[in-house]
């Protein structure tokens, strides 16, 4: 009986983080702990990050935090459509065109990454729950929904989105519309490009749809379908 | 009688007329005689060329602004006009990014020459001109100004020595829709009425036309020697030629 | 002796945080350029079709945290077949959207034609560049819709208040911007008719009140064609359902 009683009473999640001996060997091979950091010689640390992180209070701030992007994520019957841009900048520069914005947290559930202050998305399929989508920022806000766009090319994103978004989008039809979200918002804002990482949320998990060059697309939607008509394709 | 009304520009004589003008304008008739023919599809300008000696520098009296002109008259007064011309329809450009519509153009030369006649101390331009134009409201357009400072819109006109001549002919001659090929046929049988000597050559006078291409550019053109002369070869007016040849 | 010369203070837009005020060094003066006040929140919408330029102004007046005015025509008519839409600081706008509408009417009497809407656009713009290398600039971002009276093509224009001017099939100035060009980007094509004109107009204001935290009272929507200029009748009641 006793054996039975112990096999049903262990730790609910013995095999999660780290063993006892595990964080015993992390604190140990950490340098000890002291209060004497190395502070910046000014009044108020906070003002200073300010000063020298802050692109709105300063333009001419020294360190430039990555804040473009453009994420989306949006509920529909079929899931969860979830898409991102892959450009990372540090001021007017183009730091990479190849990040992966798409957090692949366990084969249930994604989030997505923003830089700086701007907010992340959660999407993911549980059993109890059936697929959610939360919005969560570094202010401690966090709200349920249906529909979310982040970054700088948020407002271009949300445009394409909102005027032909349905619950009740096919499976081909919501990807398409996601795919053309982030080009919209990779065309028309300077620090979202690259490439376009798509992924659908199942009840059965996630799944991946390529990590595609916005350029070729782009060109293709242009020319196939006459879009983005104040774009010349001719030379003279 | 006159002398005494005719010293300043400013001044009416008691018969109503402005002496220093009608003199600017009888300075214009003794210049070479100078045309202009409209064409349903361009213009042509035609003109006598004085030639004073032969050794002399050959000039042209065709002008190039956004439109074309022929001078008739003081050269030296139609180069003060001319660059004032230049300088309105650049002008124009700037503000507007589009050319000077014609009659604009013309009407600000205008302007200018009628100041001259009314403030005092200073003499009218003693030039007559052509004017050869397009612009996408109005198309084709042939404009005439004098020293006065009028100016009007003509199917076909002249100016300078014989300009009467020049002018019955032109009206016996003229055809409504005729092209600009037509044109220049009638503009250098005209001519050859008109002008003094006998023998007409490239050297004796001078021919610009303003037309379209067939992709619908406007082009402004003034003639080479070549042209002129087998222009006059196929109307066989060449007489010059052959006579110096043979 | 150089003048002592008061800065002003630095605002910033209480909504996009941008500063009101930027400065720049010039040679050795400093050259102040006011970022228009509120302007952002104020819309301004041109599309062009096949035989139409349709032009959408917001209706709110604001001043301050107030609406004045929910019913304000912030277009002027310049000639038969070229409207202007305007936005920007209070007062510098209509000022200098009729000081242009005089003198459009001045070239149109003189010259007994009108002038094309390209070359009122380059005569706006430069009219704009002039001012605003004066003492006191004006403040004004200006859309410019027309159908050129001889060809009737169909044109806009968009200008800002630093006097940047492009021929452009669809335009938006402010907030608009963010939402609407990607809108138009997607759904605008060059030989449309203006149902579909509207249609698609009718998608922009609808992402507008969407997501725009300020009401800005709907839109006064007008139409020029090779017949003139018109207002159109345009229902800003129904409320738009968020997803």
């Amino acid at each position: 009986m006793d054996t039975l009683v112990a096999q049903y009473s262990r730790p609910l999640f013995e095999n999660e983080g780290s063993s006892q001996e595990e964080q015993l060997e992390l604190i140990q091979t950490l340098p000890p702990l002291s209060l004497k950091f190395a502070l910046p010689p000014i009044a108020q640390p906070s003002a200073f990050l300010r000063a020298t992180t802050d692109d709105h209070s300063n333009p001419d701030c020294p360190i430039k935090i990555a804040h473009g992007t453009t994420t989306l994520a949006f509920r529909f019957k079929g899931g969860i459509i979830v898409a991102t841009d892959s450009r990372a900048t540090a001021g007017n520069w183009i730091a990479s065109q190849t990040v992966k914005k798409v957090i692949e947290i366990n084969n249930c559930l994604l989030g997505t990454m923003a830089g700086g202050a701007a907010g992340t998305m959660c999407a993911g399929v549980t059993p109890q729950e059936g697929p959610a989508l939360y919005y969560i920022d570094s202010d401690g806000t966090r709200l349920a929904g249906n529909l979310f766009c982040v970054g700088s090319g948020q407002t271009f994103a949300y445009g394409v989105l909102d005027a032909e978004y349905s619950y009740d989008l096919e499976d081909e039809a919501a990807l398409e519309l996601g795919r053309r979200s982030i080009l919209a918002a990779t065309h028309r804002d300077a620090y979202s490009g690259g490439f376009i990482n798509l992924y659908h949320v199942k009840e059965d998990g996630w799944v991946k749809h390529g990590f595609s060059d916005t350029n070729p697309i782009f060109w293709k939607t242009k020319l196939d379908k006459g879009e983005f008509s104040n774009v010349t394709s001719e030379l003279d | 009688m006159s002398r005494r009304y005719d010293s300043r520009t400013t001044i009416f004589s008691p018969e109503g007329r402005l002496y220093q003008v009608e003199y600017a304008l009888e300075a214009i008739s003794h210049a070479g005689t100078a045309l202009g023919i409209l064409a349903k599809d361009g213009i042509v300008l035609a003109a006598e060329r004085k030639v004073t000696s032969k050794l002399l520098e050959q000039d042209t009296s065709a002008e190039k602004l956004n439109m074309i002109c022929a001078v008739a008259g003081m050269t030296a007064d139609a180069n003060i006009l001319i660059n004032y011309a230049r300088q309105a329809a650049q002008r124009y450009l700037l503000t507007f990014n589009e050319d000077i519509p014609c009659e604009q153009l013309v009407r600000r030369l205008c302007d200018l020459k009628q100041g001259y006649t009314q403030h005092g101390g200073l003499r009218p331009f003693g030039v007559s001109f052509i004017y050869a134009g397009y612009d996408p409201q109005r198309q084709f357009q042939l404009y005439q100004s004098n020293p006065s400072g009028n100016y009007g819109g003509w199917k076909a006109t002249s100016v300078g020595a014989n300009n009467a001549s020049a002018q019955s002919l032109l009206k016996q001659d003229y055809k409504e829709d005729c092209d600009l090929k037509e044109a220049c046929g009638m503009a250098v049988k005209v001519l050859s009425k008109t002008m003094d000597s006998t023998k007409l050559s490239s050297e004796k006078i001078e021919f610009a036309t303003v037309g379209k291409t067939k992709d619908g550019k406007i082009y402004h053109h003034l003639w080479g020697a070549e042209e002129i002369t087998a222009l006059l070869k196929e109307h066989d007016l060449a007489k010059g030629e052959d006579a110096e040849m043979g | 002796m150089l003048e002592a010369r008061e800065f002003p203070p630095i605002f910033l837009c209480p909504v996009c945080k941008a500063p009101q005020l930027i400065t720049s060094k010039y040679a050795s003066t400093f050259l102040f350029i006011y970022q228009p006040p509120k302007s952002c929140q104020e819309v301004l919408l041109g599309i062009t079709g096949k035989d139409f330029t349709l032009i959408a102004a917001s209706k709110a007046a604001m001043r301050g945290a107030t609406i004045l005015k929910a019913s304000d025509d912030k277009t002027r008519q310049l000639n038969k077949h070229t409207l202007m839409a305007f936005s920007g600081e209070a007062g510098d706008t209509v000022q200098f959207a009729e000081y242009i509408q005089a003198n459009a009417q001045l070239y149109s009497m003189r010259n007994e034609a009108d002038l094309s809407p390209s070359a009122m656009a380059n005569f706006v713009r430069r009219e704009l560049a002039s001012s605003l290398r004066s003492r006191k600039p004006y403040m004004v971002n200006l859309l410019l819709g027309g159908v050129d009276p001889i060809t009737d093509k169909p044109s806009l224009h968009w200008l800002d208040y630093l006097a940047a001017l492009a021929p452009v099939p669809y335009a938006a100035h402010g907030y608009a911007q963010y939402y609407c060009l990607s809108i138009l980007d997607k759904h605008h094509q060059p030989d449309i008719d203006l149902e579909r004109g509207l249609e698609l107009l009718r998608l922009c204001t609808d992402e507008l009140k969407r997501r725009l935290p300020i009401d800005f009272k709907g839109v006064l929507v007008k139409v020029v064609t090779k017949d003139g200029i018109r207002e159109i009748d345009y229902d800003d009641s129904k409320q738009v359902q968020s997803a």
